[in-house]
């Protein structure tokens, strides 16, 4: 659609004609969302029948070349959906809705599933929409989802302040609002918050670093604009005071990422030769420090301990290069926000703040995780 | 109103679409299309700046990065020396940064793509200074402040489109109602003639990478006031939903075409394409493939135009 303005009435001062390529110049030009942040999900969300989609691409057929590209994509949406069912579904219960600050990770995947699995189970329908990281476009989205009176709404939000405005929305159109993994400014506006226990995490990672060698001299690779790494940092310190012998050298940022981790921890290998042990706040983070530790030649001399329990990590600690890492468990917090809500809609208390235990993983007990779920 | 009246129709038949493919009828109710037009102002706002600087055959990479610098200026300056203070602080940086790439698109070789990504990372630097990066909140108690993205006149219309409307108002009498916007349209059409016939290149370009860069920070003190906070992480890509808005709404990419009712107009089907694709329950990443789709073709229809004429 969208066909454009006809070449305006060039004012009389241009003598030249214009360039006539295409306008199509220069990299900038596509919208930042256009790439694809997660696979997409074969189960189509759309409730529309096949008939009215049949219906729509008719009454609109004709249209501009735009219009119909549309179509074209609404309807291989809308259409897919059960095609052998002939006994129309009912008109698919409650509508849920969640807003993930990022799908581009499989923690929020899994979390993601762990909601879908209990809802659709109640015969109850989950819309998901991934803000990208963009507050705007995460504020944005909440105003659609509150326009169609979901029952309930989850929210991982960008910002845990910005989140405010969408907060207030929620509660005046009486939209209960379910935080989850990461916790807001303003606990009052929300129905509950459900997330892992980071604090115990940091902990427990100390605790098992302080086991193998209570003397340790340690660094932390921080993410510190993020609340969970905050508290996972804090635990760690809190258990770091019980041990007097152990003793933090420094905490630097690694930006979360193996590629962001790796030249600091390589910095820190050289500023600090008595260096034995280190603790990046997440997976990714260890993977790059182990990187560093390995290529500086100094491959178990280096205890590293790590929060998430991700595939990758638990694959280090079976392979013996990473010590532990403190299992989360994204499925369930999606599971217990999801039977949180419902509890809610029963019009049965719910409890405000919900901590998802966590788990430390040894090479002891990594089997146990790494076998599918 | 004729080169307008694709766009329109456009509109009309993605309502249209809309109206019958959200469930239950809820599209095409007063307060969704009220929320609509709160959800394109911001990026409405950075078009009409962009649509300018287009229009002369520049482009401004920076405008998100500015609205993300000016909203976490304002929104520190905002606790000392209240709103006034905090508007003036905020858009005079903004300024700055229009200055900059003014001056350098006008006066050196440097292509203003490279000028603005350029000064794209230092705005975003300078924003990345405050707080450590993490968001500063506003207080409850600057309700002048709050209420120009969160307000709603005689509680019915949103602070923002009133603003987004006023903006546009005042551009677009700039540019169809005045010399300098014909010398604009000179300029992009052929440089070389322009300056020819006595058009201050220099002092026009500069002007309206000022323009631009201020709109971007009225978009930015919005943007933070809706979000009761200040990100200095935020704006990423806003740049380019702007460019999208832009040239859905018929301005060409080479310069010497456009106008500011297409750019807004193009900014509604954005809106529309966003809002309606969301509440359709359509998968996030289908909406992208849509979106690219929608954008492709407006581009391609104009093309093809162009080269009939």
């Amino acid at each position: 659609m969208t066909p454009v303005p006809r070449v305006p009435e060039r004012p009389a001062l241009a003598l030249g004609v214009p360039l006539r390529r295409a306008p199509l110049c220069g990299a900038g030009f596509q919208p930042a969302s256009s790439e694809f942040d997660v696979a997409p999900d074969p189960r189509p969300r759309l409730r529309s029948s096949r008939g009215r989609c049949r219906a729509l691409s008719r009454g609109l057929h004709g249209g501009l070349p735009g219009v119909l590209a549309l179509l074209l994509a609404g309807w291989a949406t809308g259409c897919r959906k059960a095609p052998e069912s002939v006994a129309p579904t009912p008109a698919g219960g409650r509508l849920f809705a969640v807003t993930f600050q990022t799908m581009n990770n499989p923690f929020f995947v899994d979390l993601n599933e762990g909601l879908r699995r209990v809802i659709e189970a109640k015969g109850d329908r989950l819309v998901t929409l991934d803000a990208q990281f963009n507050s705007l476009k995460q504020k944005n989205d909440i105003a659609d989802l509150l326009q169609q009176q979901p029952a309930a709404l989850f929210i991982n939000p960008v910002n845990w302040e910005g989140i405010k405005g969408s907060l207030i929305e929620a509660q005046r159109k009486n939209v209960p609002a379910i935080i989850v993994d990461a916790p807001v400014s303003e606990p009052d506006l929300v129905l509950c918050q459900v997330a892992s226990d980071n604090v115990e995490a940091g902990r427990l990672a100390c605790e098992a670093l302080a086991r193998v060698n209570p003397k340790a001299q340690v660094v932390i690779l921080h993410l510190s604009v993020n609340k969970a790494c905050i508290d996972r940092v804090a635990g760690f310190r809190a258990e770091a005071g019980r041990h007097p012998d152990l003793k933090i050298l420094d905490t630097q940022e690694g930006k979360g990422t193996t590629e962001g981790a790796r030249p600091v921890m390589r910095d820190l290998l050289a500023r600090f030769p008595e260096m034995d042990a280190a603790f990046p706040i997440n997976d990714p983070s260890a993977l790059g420090c182990l990187s560093a530790i390995e290529s500086a030649g100094k491959s178990g001399q280096v205890t590293v301990v790590s929060v998430d329990g991700s595939r990758e990590g638990i694959s280090a600690v079976k392979a013996g290069r990473l010590h532990s890492t403190s299992a989360q468990f994204p499925a369930e917090i999606g599971r217990v926000a999801a039977e949180t809500a419902y509890e809610h809609l029963a019009a049965r208390p719910v409890p405000k703040d919900i901590k998802i235990p966590v788990r430390l993983i040894t090479r002891d007990n990594a089997d146990e995780f790494l076998s599918p779920p | 109103m004729k080169r307008i009246f694709p766009l329109l129709l456009a509109i009309v038949a993605l309502t249209i679409l809309m109206a019958l493919w959200v469930p239950q009828g809820r599209f095409l109710t007063a307060s969704n299309l009220l929320d609509l037009a709160q959800q394109i102002a911001v990026n409405a706002i950075l078009a009409f700046g962009l649509t300018l600087v287009i229009l002369i055959g520049g482009i401004d990479l920076s405008v998100g990065a500015v609205v993300a610098l000016v909203g976490t200026i304002a929104v520190a300056v905002l606790a000392s020396a209240g709103w006034i203070v905090a508007l003036a602080a905020g858009l005079a940086a903004a300024a700055v940064f229009g200055l900059v790439n003014g001056w350098c698109a006008a006066n050196t070789r440097m292509p203003p793509f490279i000028i603005t990504l350029a000064m794209m990372l230092v705005a975003r630097g300078f924003a990345l200074r405050f707080n450590e990066g993490r968001p500063l909140p506003i207080p409850d108690t600057e309700r002048v402040f709050l209420a120009l993205g969160n307000a709603r006149l005689f509680d019915l219309i949103p602070v923002p489109v009133l603003l987004m409307l006023g903006a546009f108002l005042l551009m677009a009498l700039l540019l169809h109602r005045t010399a300098f916007g014909q010398h604009l349209y000179a300029m992009g059409g052929n440089r070389e003639a322009a300056r020819f016939t006595g058009i201050r290149l220099a002092r026009n370009e500069v002007t309206v990478y000022v323009l631009c860069s201020v709109l971007a920070g009225l978009a930015g003190i919005i943007h933070a006031s809706q979000l009761y906070s200040a990100e200095p992480g935020s704006g990423q890509g806003f740049e380019l939903n702007a460019i999208a808005a832009v040239v859905v709404g018929g301005t060409s990419f080479t310069g010497g075409t456009g106008t500011l009712p297409g750019t807004l107009l193009g900014a509604v089907i954005i809106g529309i394409l966003d809002k309606g694709l969301n509440q359709a329950g359509v998968h996030f990443s289908l909406q992208y493939v849509i979106k690219g789709l929608v954008i492709l073709a407006a581009v391609y229809l104009d093309v093809r135009r162009r080269h009939s004429n």
